[in-house]
């Protein structure tokens, strides 16, 4: 293009830039800023309008004891999002029931309104009613029979502010220690195995441990269905170092132990022998670390202190060639395991109900904890023994609150009088007020009811209809009791027993905290409304303590309240959390106990110099919970389980939980693609023992035990172990707890559900 | 001197931008008023009225400049984000990218490029729906940082407004043997599809957390180093 004839400047004759074009310039880079910062803002507005959620707001998982972080997404006042929390203790990880807790608020056949039975029906009623009705049952019998004829059932699903209340009402107000829950069927036999070993319960370790292990000891446990973000920290971990063992014990092949490098499918009810065994190696080929042992351990047989020589004299039962057979594993497979464990740089046990749900729980826990001990794999990252816990808040509303007929907050027992002194003071009742009785544990509880020396109980947030062992004696045992149930869905197996039915809130309809089982606090916002009449159940708690006349015991009525009183109490005990306030809760994901001040981390690794605020300085590890400070290794040995396969019942029924269903189903059964998944639980068995008992695939079954009877689909597989059939127990149509035993472990009073020997046979559909 | 196909790119789109700067100028100082008297303007094979020629270059200063130059840079943009470095350009991606890159670091990220499951150098791999192809939602926020990163309107940690297309994800992995024998996938496949569960539910960290790409944090000084 040539320029000739169309410079302005020669147009003009002038060879300066006049005050039109500035201005013009000025208009057109005006205008062009404008359509800029209009095209910017209408960009901002149009991003902001397509957002799918309104708001985030830090939350807690309702399920699994994980006790996962999560990020709610809000939108309208509706649950429209959740994420797992980048930034919570399980990095961002959930698992597939967690991902739907959006359905969790929407599930159908929502209990809202509260409802009395009359002519054996349930009708609805006014909360006035039916607490009037509540209250007045409560104080006839209390009245007539005395305090030990009303009992608080309660779960480890409540919020503490709830556990605790109950249990401040009961034992302080009402005066009777039949305070019990679901946690007692589910991880008493860990916390008495903490206990006893440690002095104090709880576990010492943490989930982080699982970054730094170098060997994972998975003991009667099902992490990958049971609590998958736990099992992907341990594969995140092997991705990570390739050299990482993982170890599996475990009479089915589980998906955990598809998973793992080593699996050993014990004989079900023996694997004390295994843990005996494995000592016994570590022991005889001088595996031992002496020095820990010297410095931290003290050795009793249960009745009296002995040395490292009596343990090993003691552990010459349990040589690998003479348990092999009864166990079900090779001595080769046993010395092997026994040299990882010792030898690695750092071992993480972690154990759920195949340890804990034994009539030896007890021992199989001092036994896993022993160990670490004998080996020096505890206090250090990556090595610590680690009782995985089933339920959001049985730790720390049921274990660290006392909520149990034998113990009182923080620790203490009601057997013992000092402790009764020192809650007393802290309650601020009367010498004397807290019953020296220990109470009814669950399943002296329901046998109480079905005696007819408890009159009245008060269930919360639990489904012993259908968890029950032995579930239809003691169906038929509620029905003898005035049971008030607190829910929030209908028709569970527990209330077509109960007298009186209140609706509860859930999840996020209330607020309080969680403790998970790291021993970490953690606060879940109330962001809905709950459902028409629904109430929580710290206000069901509130009211009748007002209707009993309890009213000036119960001074703390909301959850923040309650929280302040029990932090205060907690700060004269090892537990002490004083500094864990609602402000930090809201603030932080959650916080680790011991954390005396606002400005304490938090404890993520106890009896560690440096982490543990108890520890004193220049003490390295100090088990400060027993009065040598050293924990206690003891001389466990191995008893038959009573359900012992006999001709009459020749296979060993065992029960669990599957990835999709939480507990008995009432919540995660309702959510629809969870209920597809699951399917009707059916009764697994191993083709070859389906072959010989003429079984098919899809054939009816009945599986009988000495407690009762249940029939139900066959399911032909290879993961279950000959010899054994397994079944879960989400399924209130099949309900197989019908055949489960009810033994139970003599100190922890948790019942075996591991082990029941059945037969199994055919059935015309 | 060897120069690669985009920043053959970069130069055709730099020399569009002076072009229409001068161009523009030019016409700012036309006074179209006295355009009558002026002689034609020859072009090569043609001569054109002095008016319809400036009112060509107007054209060419105000409309066709602009769109080519807009053309051009998002078409740089587009290939860029197909190697990291592009994406790396701008400093609030470095923590993703010095993580990408990072064997020791067990994110999404880092696994799918350690194991060369994603191609070489791609951040374009996953986040597909960024490339020119890719769905409105993530223009409208691509654009927007553009924005906000120009003019400085932004705070560190950046964090995703957007929900991030399980396509991207389900495109490499849907219908595998591994993926399929995870009985999660078949429960949540309808959530899964349409966008209302996202697969980092189950599969963790994608890229380093808001905590540690947050000025201050010990983490920040090794994420935010300059790509080498």
């Amino acid at each position: 293009m040539q320029e000739e004839g169309i410079d302005s400047q020669e147009l003009s004759g002038s060879s300066e830039i006049s005050r039109r074009e500035v201005l013009v310039t000025l208009g057109v880079l005006g205008g062009a800023v404008a359509a800029g910062a209009a095209g910017w803002g209408l960009l901002e507005a149009m991003v902001a309008l397509r957002q799918p959620v309104e708001s985030w707001h830090k939350s807690v998982c309702r399920f699994c004891g994980t006790g996962c972080g999560v990020m709610v997404g809000m939108k309208d006042g509706r649950v429209v999002d959740v994420r797992g929390d980048e930034l919570a203790h399980n990095k961002g990880v959930i698992c597939i029931k967690g991902s739907m807790l959006p359905e969790l608020v929407r599930i159908p056949g929502r209990l809202t309104y509260p409802k009395i039975r009359k002519n054996g029906s349930l009708v609805d009623a006014s909360w006035d009613e039916a607490m009037a009705l509540v209250a007045s049952k409560f104080s006839e019998s209390i009245r007539e029979f005395g305090p030990d004829s009303v009992a608080f059932y309660g779960s480890g699903q409540l919020f503490t502010e709830e556990s605790y209340t109950a249990n401040k009402l009961f034992k302080a107000g009402i005066r009777t220690n039949n305070v019990d829950g679901n946690p007692r069927l589910c991880m008493a036999s860990a916390a008495s195995g903490y206990v006893q070993t440690f002095g104090k319960d709880e576990p010492p370790g943490c989930y982080a441990d699982a970054d730094y292990a170098d060997c994972f000891f998975i003991f009667g446990a099902n992490p990958y269905e049971c609590h998958p973000p736990i099992f992907e920290r341990i594969r995140q971990r092997k991705r990570l170092r390739p050299d990482t063992v993982i170890i599996c014990v475990d009479p089915r092949r589980t998906m955990t132990a598809q998973h793992s490098d080593i699996h050993l499918a014990v004989v079900p009810g023996t694997d004390l022998l295994l843990l005996n065994s494995m000592a016994n190696v570590i022991c005889e080929e001088g595996l031992a670390n002496q020095e820990f042992i010297g410095n931290h351990v003290r050795f009793s047989d249960g009745e009296k202190d002995c040395d490292f020589a009596k343990f090993r004299e003691f552990l010459r039962a349990y040589a690998p060639e003479k348990v092999e057979a009864e166990l079900g594993v090779s001595a080769r497979d046993i010395r092997r395991v026994a040299f990882i464990f010792a030898r690695s740089a750092a071992t993480m046990s972690l154990w759920t109900m195949g340890a804990n749900q034994r009539t030896q729980g007890t021992f199989l826990n001092n036994t896993l904890n022993s160990l670490h001990l004998i080996t020096g794999q505890i206090c250090r990252p990556g090595a610590t023994p680690f009782s995985v816990t089933g339920q959001p808040n049985a730790c720390g509303g049921v274990r660290d609150t006392g909520a149990l007929s034998h113990s009182l907050p923080n620790g203490r027992l009601v057997a013992n009088p000092e402790h009764r002194a020192q809650m007393e003071k802290l309650w601020k009742v009367p010498e004397g007020t807290i019953s020296p009785r220990v109470g009814y544990d669950a399943v002296s509880l329901f046998r109480a009811l079905e005696e007819g020396s408890v009159k009245a109980a008060l269930i919360l947030c639990t489904n012993p209809g259908t968890t029950m062992p032995a579930a239809g004696r003691y169906q038929s045992a509620m029905e003898k009791c005035f049971t008030v149930v607190a829910d929030v869905v209908e028709d569970s197996e527990t209330q077509r027993h109960a007298q009186v039915v209140l609706p509860a809130a859930l999840w996020i309809e209330k607020e309080g905290v969680t403790g998970q089982g790291e021993r970490r606090y953690q606060l879940t916002e109330k962001l809905l409304t709950p459902p028409g009449q629904a109430r929580s159940d710290l206000q069901i708690l509130v009211d009748l303590a007002d209707r009993l006349g309890h009213g000036g015991l119960i001074t703390a009525r909301s959850p923040e309240a309650v929280w302040d009183e029990w932090r205060n109490i907690s700060a004269s005990s090892f537990y002490n959390f004083q500094g864990i306030t609602y402000a930090r809760l809201k603030k932080e994901r959650g916080l680790q106990w011991p954390c005396p001040t606002p400005e304490s981390p938090g404890t993520a690794r106890r009896y560690v110099e440096g982490e543990d605020p108890f520890v004193a300085k220049g003490a390295g590890v100090e088990f400060y919970g027993n009065h040598d400070k050293k924990a206690v290794v003891y001389l466990r040995p191995y008893v038959p389980s009573p359900e012992k396969a006999t001709a009459e019942f020749p296979i060993y029924l065992t029960t669990g939980r599957i990835l999709e269903q939480f507990h008995t189903g009432t919540l995660t059964d309702r959510i629809q693609p969870l209920h597809d998944a699951g399917g009707p639980a059916m009764i697994h068995i191993n083709p070859q023992d389906a072959f010989v008992l003429g079984i098919q695939d899809k054939d009816a079954v009945e599986v009988k035990s000495k407690y009762g009877t249940v029939r139900g689909e066959a399911k032909l597989s290879n993961a279950t172990r000959v010899g054994a059939v397994f079944a879960s127990f989400y399924d209130a149509k099949l309900l197989i707890n019908r055949a489960v035993a009810d033994n139970f472990d003599p100190t922890s009073k948790e019942p075996e559900y591991k082990v029941t020997a059945v037969s199994v046979r055919r059935v015309a559909t | 001197m060897n120069i690669s196909y985009l920043q053959l790119v970069y130069l055709f789109g730099t020399i569009f931008c002076i072009l229409g700067i001068v161009l523009c100028i030019r016409t700012a100082r036309t006074r179209f008023g006295k355009l009558g008297d002026a002689p034609p303007v020859s072009l090569w094979i043609t001569r054109l009225p002095a008016e319809s020629a400036a009112k060509l270059t107007a054209f060419a200063a105000l409309i066709l400049m602009p769109a080519g130059a807009i053309f051009i840079a998002n078409y740089h943009t587009f290939e860029g984000v197909h190697e990291v470095s592009g994406c790396a350009s701008c400093h609030l991606m470095l923590p993703m990218a010095n993580d990408l890159q990072d064997s020791n670091s067990g994110t999404l990220a880092a696994r799918h490029f350690k194991n060369k499951w994603i191609a070489e150098n791609q951040c374009y791999h996953c986040h597909s729906d960024y490339g020119f192809g890719g769905n409105l939602e993530a223009k409208m926020t691509g654009y927007r940082h553009l924005a906000r990163y120009t003019t400085h309107t932004y705070k560190e940690p950046l964090m995703a407004r957007v929900r991030f297309d399980n396509k991207n994800c389900l495109n490499c992995h849907q219908g595998t043997q591994k993926f399929e024998a995870v009985p999660s996938h078949h429960t949540a496949w309808a959530r899964l599809v349409s966008n209302q569960m996202i697969c980092l539910n189950c599969h963790g960290q994608a890229h380093p957390t808001s905590l540690q790409r947050t000025p201050g944090s010990p983490d920040y000084a090794r994420l935010t180093e300059p790509l080498e």
